[in-house]
């Protein structure tokens, strides 16, 4: 099923792209790059790990292991409006409702078999607990040995050196299981290219913040997340380069990604993963726009390819959500300023603990800068929770309150 | 309530809260229970879905229902705590706030690296204290420690055979008072009760259950599961023998590896797992079970609670295959909320007897 539906996304998006083949078709590009990693997970022939939010996806490039966090398979099933059957597989199982959507769905899939057996599995302690308990769980399942990942919550010299010790241990575990060698010129290169792809990606955010921004509400959805996937691949290059390409046209001609931008938003978090009318309303009926996600944005220093291990493990302990909050906080209020946002919008995804449990603390911190927050009640992956009504409401209701403050005038 | 006159309190809030090294700097640990009455206003800095531990303990933080604290230590466990020390420093902007990182496995490197994370915190106590201590003072505070958990060990083996007057009510009221009373005094209250003559051993006509979560601390719960005919013949909570497992170790290690050992190698809540054998929590309740010759299996965790919530269909699944009934309490930290239970445990005590 999911081999099949992926290999059709795959097929009509390449078909869509030859039809114009002299635009970035940036968003495309991407999409595509999504489905062809999914034929890749799904069709037996590669050797595959599944791994946690913040892995080293570079690094398993480099290793020939096509890797993927397993809420990758959470947001898919939400989008294709399929994932209700494994949420209920897994609260039948006696998975609580309580726990993140993501994680559930995804024990539910591969409680039915539709999650293919990994080769590896490396998981993280961040961002969060419940995704870690989740791997552990999917481990038991696929009765696979996990390798963990422990990400300090410090920036300390101390903590950069344990990290990237763990990064060397994990090599030598996924070469002990797999057979695969460590080959020290395709990690330097690997490396070049996620700076590639990074110093491209720095340009596309930094193209989005002008005014208009290029970015409509949908063109860099999952963008962040889901392009460290990418890193230290020609795939990644060649789709941050379409995203600038794109982004440097429009910002040339001066046009806008969402029509006649009025009011600029923030999106906190995550998306909502299924289909739902909220993000096009917001731009047909208030000219207002997702100019910037939390997620999509370069956090860290370009890598130096004589010494990996240290510069991802200073990219992975630095990510605002690792530690505490005013990292994110501080995140938040850099990416508000810069891209002169007018308010921000909060999916408190049920079952959250580490980024909806703080949602009264960013409220707040970005309060003191002047930057109004609406909190959504959703789970971002359960359809069978989403209350459309009730959050149209307090979005009409945010965007009336942002219309009549003087900075949206 | 307690005497403070000479006492500088460091609160704590977790089970691997290194409390020698607090001792050892010259503070009593005070370990800050989710009990009393403050009322619920930590929803202004927590959502909902946060664990009702940690928003109980900011509810008397932000009511000011604690001891006079000199500062607080939260360990970096699991989401909902580091959240916690977060809301703790927007609620008390003044307080003196420390968080340490907590490795997930018990590696020798994650033991190394815990260990630096307790040096660095040594240096933070002792900026605090205005005091030096060394090595010595910390191995002879962890042998003062060590003392409380042979001493609970021994009364908490005693309430599992019924040989305890009192009983597990009693037997929670000694480990609170334990976490939250000077080290010397909890020493004294627990050779006094070690001294009490046992009761003979069949004097409970209660049904043997494994009890097994993580943050039970309220002794009038214990009274309720004696009250439906429950005899707790061992358990595994965070508030009872699991806050007090032995460091041990020798003088002669280093002092800072000792405790990390002593605290990692014993897993204190399940967030800690071995990652070469996932699912061993299951496997290790059934084991515990077994050893105590329990009749069934009652789990009592915190709703909203990851680590424990997300583990349960396993030693559901595991408890099943081998026979043993399970029941699941799932509470917030109120006797409310463990009074609506009492239906469902005389009915599973009744199925077992």
């Amino acid at each position: 099923m999911m081999l099949q539906y992926f290999e059709r996304l795959a097929s009509r998006l390449d078909a869509k792209i030859a039809k114009n083949p002299d635009i970035p078709n940036a968003r495309r590009k991407f999409a595509r790059e999504i489905a062809q990693l999914g034929t890749r997970l799904y069709s037996g022939q590669h050797r595959i790990a599944w791994c946690g939010v913040i892995a080293p996806f570079d690094m398993l490039a480099a290793m020939n292991i096509t890797s993927c966090f397993v809420e990758f398979v959470g947001a898919m099933l939400a989008s294709t409006g399929a994932v209700g059957t494994f949420l209920e597989e897994s609260e039948h199982a006696g998975y609580a409702a309580d726990t993140c959507g993501y994680h559930r769905s995804v024990l539910g899939a591969a409680m039915k078999g539709l999650m293919p057996l990994p080769d590896v599995m490396i998981a993280t302690s961040s961002p969060c607990t419940g995704g870690l308990a989740a791997m552990e769980n999917l481990a038991r399942m696929f009765n696979k040995e996990l390798f963990v990942l422990d990400v300090p919550a410090s920036d300390t010299p101390e903590s950069v050196r344990y990290l990237a010790n763990q990064y060397m241990d994990m090599f030598r575990f996924i070469s002990s299981r797999t057979g695969e060698t460590i080959d020290e010129d395709k990690l330097r290169e690997a490396i070049v290219k996620s700076n590639q792809a990074r110093e491209l990606m720095v340009e596309v955010y930094r193209l989005a913040q002008n005014v208009p921004s290029p970015a409509s509400g949908q063109s860099l959805a999952n963008f962040g997340i889901v392009m460290a996937l990418f890193l230290g691949t020609d795939a990644g290059i060649e789709i941050a380069q379409a995203y600038r390409d794109e982004f440097e046209s429009m910002v040339k001609t001066g046009q806008s990604g969402a029509p006649a931008e009025k009011i600029r938003l923030l999106w906190l978090q995550n998306r909502i993963q299924f289909k739902n009318p909220l993000i096009k309303m917001l731009e047909q009926e208030y000219q207002a726009s997702i100019v910037i996600d939390e997620l999509n944005d370069i956090t860290w220093e370009a890598i130096d390819p004589a010494d990996p291990f240290v510069g991802v493990a200073k990219r992975t302990i630095t990510i605002p959500f690792n530690g505490e909050i005013n990292w994110r906080l501080n995140h938040v209020r850099h990416l508000s300023t810069a891209y002169k946002i007018d308010g921000a919008v909060n999916p408190c995804h049920w079952g959250c603990r580490q980024g909806t449990g703080a949602r009264g603390l960013i409220q707040a911190g970005l309060k003191e800068i002047g930057i109004p927050v609406v909190n959504l009640e959703v789970d971002c992956v359960d359809t069978r929770n989403f209350a459309e009504g009730q959050l149209r409401t307090r979005l009409e209701a945010f965007m009336e309150m942002l219309r009549t403050s003087p900075s949206a005038a | 309530m307690m005497s403070q006159e000479t006492t500088r309190w460091i609160g704590h809030a977790c089970s691997y809260t290194p409390t020698p090294l607090i001792h050892a700097s010259g503070f009593t640990p005070y370990r800050l229970l989710p009990m009393g009455n403050s009322p619920d206003r930590a929803g202004q800095l927590l959502h909902d879905n946060l664990c009702p531990h940690v928003k109980r303990i900011l509810d008397r933080a932000m009511e000011n229902d604690l001891p006079d604290l000199h500062g607080m230590v939260f360990m970096n466990c699991c989401d909902a705590m580091r959240r916690l020390s977060d809301a703790w420093r927007a609620a008390r902007p003044t307080d003196r706030v420390a968080l340490v990182n907590l490795p997930v496995l018990a590696a020798e490197s994650a033991i190394s690296f815990f260990a630096d994370e307790l040096t660095r915190l040594s240096e933070t106590l002792s900026t605090w204290s205005g005091q030096s201590f060394n090595q010595a003072d910390i191995s002879a505070s962890i042998a003062k420690f060590d003392e409380i958990a042979d001493l609970l060990g021994e009364l908490s083996n005693r309430a599992h055979t019924g040989t305890l007057e009192g009983g597990s009510s009693r037997l929670q009221d000694l480990f609170n008072r334990a976490a939250t009373e000077s080290v010397d005094r909890a020493v004294e209250l627990l050779r006094t009760v070690a001294e009490e003559m046992e009761l003979p051993a069949a004097a409970h006509n209660g049904v043997p259950v494994y009890l097994f979560g993580n943050v039970l601390p309220d002794p009038e719960a214990f009274a309720l599961f004696q009250s439906c005919g429950v005899h707790i013949a061992g358990d595994s909570v965070c508030t009872g023998m699991r806050a007090f497992s032995r460091i041990g170790g020798n003088d002669s290690d280093d002092v800072f590896v000792r405790l990390a050992r002593g605290l990692l190698d014993q897993p204190r809540c399940a967030r800690t797992f071995d990652p070469s054998r996932p699912g061993k929590i299951a496997q290790d309740v059934l084991a515990e079970a077994r050893a105590c010759q329990a009749k069934g299996v009652i789990a009592y965790t915190m709703k909203f609670c990851d680590p424990y919530i997300s583990r349960l269909p396993a030693i559901r699944e595991v408890l099943r295959e081998a026979g043993l009934p399970f029941l699941l309490l799932e509470g917030d930290c109120t006797m409310r909320s463990m009074g609506q239970q009492k239906t469902r445990i005389e009915a599973f005590t009744e199925m077992l007897r």
